[in-house]
């Protein structure tokens, strides 16, 4: 059967003529179109030669034209996938871009881009300005709709375990909007004061600025929005949602806890905290010690939480005071355990029962709580972790003369955060690695001494670092007053009576569906380190804010996983190239000698100039950033950022390529100096500099000082004409830079022009008119030469072209304000897939082949697929258009 | 029935509402007369704001509307198709551009814009009143063609249209099929003979079902317009009228006779290109040294224009040359080698290759022919590069001339209401977008007609034409917008101001029977021509002509709204 329709490939002029023409002739078009708006190069252009008519004047009515005819059908943002079938009855997949906008919705108003914070160069306007990641293609666009420029998710959010739009409040950051900034993070973390100290921040191990220079301190920046906001005298309180009359118990105010109480509270729930320790904040307060997390802080982040409607009693042990079968009885809809790991685990050696053996939580929590512990001079801390850390460090604060921490792998495996073995270090606290107690000895009941072993490192094990394996007959012995294990934390269950049937895993964790929480208990969820056992604090929050997702699903009666479990894929291949160095900005910490006396916090805190340099410095790896500010300004809630690709089929008849051209890149010529002197540039470039809604607003200004230009100097065939480029012609160049040179001097009368030409091809109708216009009435001069290089000269910073004068055989240098060069032409890199995917051929410079050009200059190789335009060589609008209507004749010939 | 107006007022987001008090605006646009509905719309053209107008058409049985928003260049069509969703006839919509023409260049003068939009809002609802209900226009079209010319381009043209279905009337002046291709021997870059690509096409064109060819025709007149044209023409057997609904310009042009320049006619060896061609036919025996100049009779003061092809055809003949012939000399004097795009280029390298010579010429300093009694013999030539004159044996010199326009177009044109421009050439309708459209409807053209065209843009252009004259053949009629001119024919005074400004020839006389005994002749706008460009009402001294939906009442209605 003969399908009265046709795909059209490439919606630039010669594309748009072809589906009207056929949709004039009865045969639905389709037009397919990569960009976000159909229009091609012509769109780019400010006049057209020889009439000097306003290019998207001319355009834009036939881009309206495309988009109202109920014969064709737009496909923009879109490419082709798959092709089978054959002439008359094809089949095309083709793939719809995300676009992140709902089409139906947007009406191109342009509300979106204020807004956002991501600035990127616009390839429209040939790289010369700069466009946001939200962003209409340009201003007359057809379709109007905008479009976000979005590779993907940034490393930083895909690798947070609470999946923060990280680059997004970086991004915001560094423009200064710091409110803005703090709300965003708090869509996803309630506590980033806390997490601004204490997080183990992964987002910085993968941040691609790393591979430039230096990771962005991305937590030193968080911190410094949150303080800001602890600080200022109206905080930000979440908007609460309509209350609801469910109630929610919440077993412990850890990280956990306060999260899923944050979470619950914004959706309306009735929230109440049971905490056993008279403190809230679970480890935060009782583990960490005051110099890197000082107790305001926590109670600040607490307070907004209260501020919101939850409810905290502390002091409340569940399963002594209160039981979950009462808690049941008192109607709370679902109960959150979040009651964290702080039993010590053993070390299972010899004499841990002495006394002086204190286990590293203990002695942080007996500490946080204000009670005085001694343990002698000499103190031997075991373990790498944070706790290590903070106990040592904690021990020296509270005068111990000798604290010293021994690690049974080398200091690369330690789990510690970098900063604090470093702070440590600077504390002149001693680090033994390699070496793992074997037995406490002790003397009198009392810790005497420790035997160590010496270790060496074996194969990796399971959670990747190496094993330490000992080394036979290294024992050693050091004397020490005290030893305290730190070497991880378990949860003690008691609260959990016979009413729960919840149970536990064979590491005394809770047992819970990974994506819901949800115990064997249904209105029982558990999150934090009492089901991970000892984790981070960004870890417990997420889990406390998947819980109170769960809980309220659970309590609504929907569906708990549907949605749910999403990966997070990070965008990959981001470019790095061309950044300068810049390095991290240090925190700033109290002087070593001064801080080991007293609890004061140790960092303290980026300045806002600190804070906004260091945002800047985020190279913007997924482009769009996420920081919503486009949803929040579209009126007409067309933003869409869970939109997909999608896939379509459509059955054709025939298939018209019109794929048109690109710019050849002429870096490559280094003689002409392109990308090394400033004020050489390419001749797209000086169309859009030209053009009145080009990024200069149509003014001529010199790139290295924006000074208006008096001479400009215009190089012909380049990468054209030219056995080391393109062998071929480019066809349009000549009257392109003589229409430029009339543009230029319209705009400028003191301005002057020189062309430097091989052969001068106005080969069109009013072409030897035009160029006979520009010499006699725009002082434009034309050079009979092919110039060897172009210089700068370093005194006036001008750039000087080098050539043969042929007429008086004499080589010759002139200076110019501007030189620009005329690239070469060549057809689109996509043509090679198109091509591919359809099965025609291209010739040796990647053109569509015409086999028979006499008998059907309009064919390719396969019957059925024609094509027109620039993609068959090159060619000016006129014949572009020409060929493009001949084309849909023989298609109507094919499909009559 | 009285009056129903309903107002609309876009925000268009910030665009408008930034700059512009729109609840003010909406506030005084309703206590202008007979508007009985007024609202603010954050987008009017949102489906939100569009089901909006249809609900209060409905409800509030509006029978006027009026939108001010953007631009009617993109949403005019929308607002009106909206209007006629709801029941509304679509001429009983006005619009107000409150974007372009207020907010956004009036962005620094809120208060003032916000007087301006009233203003603007106020003149839409004075015209708004007087509009009346209208019905598009629409024509029957022929399935039939008449193409006007037997070449390449006219072959293509009548090839495809036969091949899509439609019936073809090709006129051929001469006796035989192949225009001007006939006198080539080659055709480049192939450089295969011309017959092999012509003879297989005219025997298609002669066996098609569809096609009638008639030979040794002239066309005498045409009358009618798109969809319905009559043609009369002389053949053989005398003079008949063929029905059409389209035709196709294809008749081409000659190659330019270059009289008193460079010993043509005075030296019997020197010959142009063409004549070349037909002389030797590709035997060229005993020409060793030969010389051809390039751009004689163009890109001069007189002719500036370019040939396009001639550098093409030089290098076709110089390669067959030296492909007969390896040893002889073969000389291109050239002003700048026209070898524009791929194939050209490719062509001109290929030339170099075996071994033709190029030597650049200047219009100050032209090449000398030299020879003894009717025979030339010498071309002195100055080399640039060389700094000194050449001097150079010539068997033959071949002058290089451009296409001239074919005699007869200035009969055409008149006939047909159709532009020549300077040259004589044909004139496109845009010679950017509509390269094979005239302004009037239903005439196209194709080939050398227009301008100098290589073989493969002839047959681009006869199929583009082909085209343009299928669209309409396809749909069966043609759809004219109600908003076009009409002459009141009391008040037509017979000046024929209208009939000379009309750029689509859509206005003619016409005698009207004034009393039993008498006629008067005055205008008429042909309802199906014309575009509704509003020139003739513009010019029109007696006020005779009025354009639907922009006549003077309305017109007057508003300026009078701003003023008083």
């Amino acid at each position: 059967m003969t399908q009265k329709a046709t795909l059209v490939i490439g919606g630039g002029i010669a594309g748009m003529q072809a589906s009207i023409d056929l949709a004039n002739m009865g045969i639905k078009a389709y037009l397919l179109e990569k960009k976000p708006s159909i229009g091609g190069r012509m769109a780019q252009l400010d006049k057209t030669f020889p009439t000097n008519d306003c290019s998207m004047c001319i355009l834009a009515p036939k881009m309206i034209e495309c988009a109202n005819h109920e014969n064709v059908e737009l496909i923009t943002y879109s490419e082709l996938s798959e092709l089978t079938g054959s002439s008359g009855d094809f089949k095309a997949k083709i793939i719809r871009k995300a676009r992140f906008i709902n089409e139906e919705k947007c009406v191109g108003c342009g509300e979106c881009i204020e807004g956002c914070p991501i600035t990127v160069s616009d390839e429209f306007n040939a790289g010369l300005g700069n466009r946001k990641a939200i962003y209409k293609y340009f201003p007359q666009a057809v379709p109007s709709t905008f479009a976000i420029d979005r590779s993907g998710t940034a490393p930083c959010k895909a690798e947070c375990p609470a999946h923060i739009s990280v680059q997004g409040y970086v991004a915001l950051i560094a423009q200064g909007r710091f409110q803005e900034a703090l709300k965003l993070i708090k869509e996803e973390n309630p506590l980033p004061a806390i997490c601004g100290r204490v997080c183990h921040h992964p987002c910085e191990s993968l941040c691609t600025r790393g591979q430039v220079d230096e990771p962005v301190a991305i937590d030193f920046i968080k911190r410094f929005v949150a303080d800001l906001d602890l600080n200022s005298e109206t905080r930000y309180i979440p908007q609460v949602k309509e209350k609801k009359e469910d109630k929610v118990a919440i077993i412990g105010a850890g990280p956990a806890g306060l999260s899923c109480a944050y979470y619950l509270a914004r959706e309306g729930y009735r929230v109440t905290i049971y905490e056993k320790l008279p403190v809230t904040g679970g480890m935060l307060s009782v583990g960490i010690p005051e110099y890197r997390l000082p107790r305001e802080i926590i109670n600040a982040e607490v307070q907004i939480i209260r501020d919101m409607g939850v409810e905290i009693r502390t002091g409340v042990e569940i399963g002594k005071d209160i039981t979950v079968k009462e808690l049941r009885e008192k109607e709370y809809k679902a109960i959150f355990l979040g009651i964290g790991a702080h039993e010590c685990k053993s070390l299972n050696i010899e004499g841990e029962d002495l006394e002086g053996v204190y286990p590293g939580v203990d002695f942080l929590r007996e500490v946080n709580l204000g009670k005085k512990v001694s343990l002698g001079d000499r103190i031997a801390v075991i373990g790498g972790g944070n706790v290590a850390m903070d106990t040592v460090r904690t021990a020296r604060r509270l005068g111990v003369k000798e604290p010293f921490v021994l690690y049974r792998r080398s200091l690369e495996e330690m789990p510690a955060n970098e900063e604090e073995i470093e702070e440590c270090r600077e504390e002149g606290i001693p680090i033994y690695p390699l070496t793992n107690p074997t037995r406490i000895i002790g003397e009198d009941g009392r810790v005497k001494a420790v035997e160590c072993l010496r270790m060496r490192l074996g194969e990796p094990d399971e959670s990747g670092r190496r094993r330490p394996v000992p080394i036979e007959g290294s024992e050693f012995i050091m004397e020490v007053d005290g030893v305290v294990p730190a070497i991880g934390q378990e949860s003690d269950w008691s609260c959990l009576g016979s009413e729960c049937s919840c149970t536990l895993s064979g590491w005394g964790t809770m047992n819970v569906d990974p994506v819901t929480l949800q115990t064997d208990d249904p209105d029982i969820f558990a999150g934090g380190d009492a089901v991970t056992g000892p984790r981070t604090v960004i870890e417990a929050i997420e889990a406390g804010k998947q819980a109170a997702d769960s809980i309220d699903r659970f309590i609504r009666g929907v569906d708990l996983k549907e949605g749910r479990g999403k990966t997070w894929e990070p965008v990959k291949d981001i470019p790095t190239a061309g950044y300068e160095h810049i390095p991290r900005t240090r925190m700033p910490r109290i002087e070593p000698e001064t801080r080991v006396s007293n609890f004061k916090e140790v960092q303290l805190g980026f300045s806002e100039e600190e804070t906004v340099a260091e945002a800047k410095r985020c190279i913007s790896c997924g482009v769009c950033s996420e920081c919503y500010t486009c949803v929040q300004a579209c009126k007409a809630e067309a933003v869409d950022f869970h939109q997909k690709e999608r896939e379509t089929t459509l059955n054709v008849g025939a298939v018209v390529l019109a794929t048109g051209f690109d710019l050849y890149n002429v870096a490559p010529l280094m003689e002409y100096g392109w990308g090394r002197i400033e004020d050489v540039i390419t001749a797209m470039q000086f169309e859009r500099m030209i053009c009145a809604s080009g990024p200069t607003i149509g003014h001529l200004k010199r790139p290295s000082d924006g000074r208006e230009p008096k001479r400009l100097g215009f190089i012909q065939c380049v990468g054209s004409r030219d056995i080391r480029h393109m062998k071929y012609c480019s066809a349009v160049c000549c009257m392109h830079a003589t229409k430029e040179a009339i543009l230029a001097h319209e705009h400028y009368p003191e301005l002057t022009s020189t062309i430097f030409y091989m052969d001068m091809r106005a080969v069109g109708k009013g072409f030897q008119e035009y160029v006979r216009r520009a010499k006699s009435e725009y002082k434009v001069e034309y050079v009979r030469a092919r110039p060897g290089r172009v210089t700068l000269n370093e005194e006036s910073q001008n750039p000087v072209i080098h050539y043969e004068d042929t007429v008086n055989r004499e080589l010759k240098a002139r200076e110019f304000d501007m030189v620009i060069l005329s690239q070469a032409l060549i057809p689109t890199e996509s043509n090679i897939s198109i091509a591919e995917k359809l099965g025609v051929e291209l010739d040796e410079f990647g053109f569509i082949a015409v086999p028979e050009e006499l008998r059907n200059p309009f064919g390719t190789t396969k019957e059925g697929i024609f094509g027109c335009g620039f993609c068959q060589a090159p060619m000016d609008v006129p014949d572009s258009v020409i060929r493009a209507s001949a084309a849909a004749s023989k298609v109507a010939e094919v499909l009559a | 029935m009285s009056l129903r107006i309903g107002v609309f007022i876009c925000h268009c987001g910030t665009n408008i509402g930034g700059t512009v008090n729109v609840p003010e605006v909406v506030k005084y646009a309703a206590t202008l007369p007979d508007v009985v509905h007024t609202e603010g719309n954050l987008y009017t053209c949102s489906e939100d704001g569009l089901s909006s107008i249809r609900n209060q058409i409905e409800e509030q049985e509006l029978n006027r509307v009026v939108v001010a928003s953007c631009t009617p260049r993109t949403h005019e069509p929308l607002f009106k198709k909206n209007c006629e969703l709801a029941g509304l006839n679509k001429y009983l919509f006005e619009f107000v551009n409150l974007r372009e023409h207020c907010s956004w260049v009036h962005m620094t003068q809120q208060d003032d814009a916000t007087d301006k939009a009233k203003d603007l809002v106020r003149m839409g609802v004075a015209k708004v009143s007087l509009l009346t209900p209208a019905e598009d226009l629409s024509t029957e079209v022929l399935p039939s063609s008449l193409i006007i010319g037997g070449g390449i381009s006219g072959l293509s043209a009548a090839l495809t249209l036969a091949n899509q279905g439609y019936h073809v009337e090709l006129l051929e002046k001469r006796d035989r099929l192949g225009g001007l291709l006939r006198d080539v021997n080659r055709v480049f870059p192939s450089n295969v003979p011309t017959s092999d690509l012509i003879d297989p096409l005219i025997d298609t064109v002669l066996k098609h079902d569809n096609i009638r060819v008639h030979f040794q025709a002239e066309l005498i007149d045409v009358k009618g317009f798109i969809g319905n044209f009559t043609a009369t023409i002389k053949e053989n057997d005398g003079i008949g009228e063929l029905k059409i609904g389209t035709i196709i310009v294809a008749v081409g042009a000659n190659e330019l006779k270059p009289e008193g320049m460079f010993g043509y006619h005075l030296f019997k060896n020197v010959m142009t290109q063409l004549e070349f061609e037909q002389q030797y036919r590709g035997d060229y025996n005993g020409l060793k040294d030969i010389v051809m100049i390039n751009c004689v009779g163009a890109r001069t003061d007189d002719m500036p224009y370019c040939g396009r092809f001639c550098c093409i055809t030089a290098m076709k003949n110089a390669i067959l040359l030296k492909e007969a012939d390896p040893e002889a000399e073969v000389t291109i004097l050239q002003r700048d080698i026209m070898a524009f795009g791929k194939v050209f280029e490719e062509y001109y390298q290929k030339a170099m290759q075996v071994g033709v010579r190029f030597v650049r010429y200047t219009v100050d300093r032209l090449p000398e022919i030299n020879g003894v009694g009717n025979e030339a013999n010498k071309v002195r030539v100055y080399h640039e590069l060389m700094g000194r004159d050449l001097e150079l044996n010539a068997d033959a010199v071949i002058l290089t001339t451009p296409l001239v326009p074919a005699e007869d177009n200035q009969t055409l044109s008149r006939m047909m209401k159709i532009p020549v421009g300077n040259e004589g050439f044909f004139m496109e309708a845009h010679q950017k977008l509509r390269p094979v459209e005239f302004p009037a409807d239903g005439i196209f053209i194709a080939g050398c007609a227009r301008y100098p065209t290589e073989i493969v843009e002839c047959i681009s252009q006869g199929y583009a034409a082909a085209a343009k004259a299928a669209a309409p053949m396809s749909q069966g009629r043609v759809v004219t917008e109600a908003l076009i001119a009409k002459v009141n024919p009391v008040m037509c005074s017979a000046c024929g101001r209208c009939v000379e400004i009309c750029p689509f020839g859509a206005i003619d006389w016409t005698d009207v029977s004034v009393s039993p005994k008498h006629t008067r002749r005055i205008a008429a706008v042909n309802q199906a021509e014309c575009k509704g460009c509003g020139l003739c009402a513009a010019s029109c001294l007696s006020s005779a002509v009025q354009l639907k939906g922009f006549t003077d009442e309305e017109i007057l209605a508003m300026v009078n709204a701003t003023i008083l």
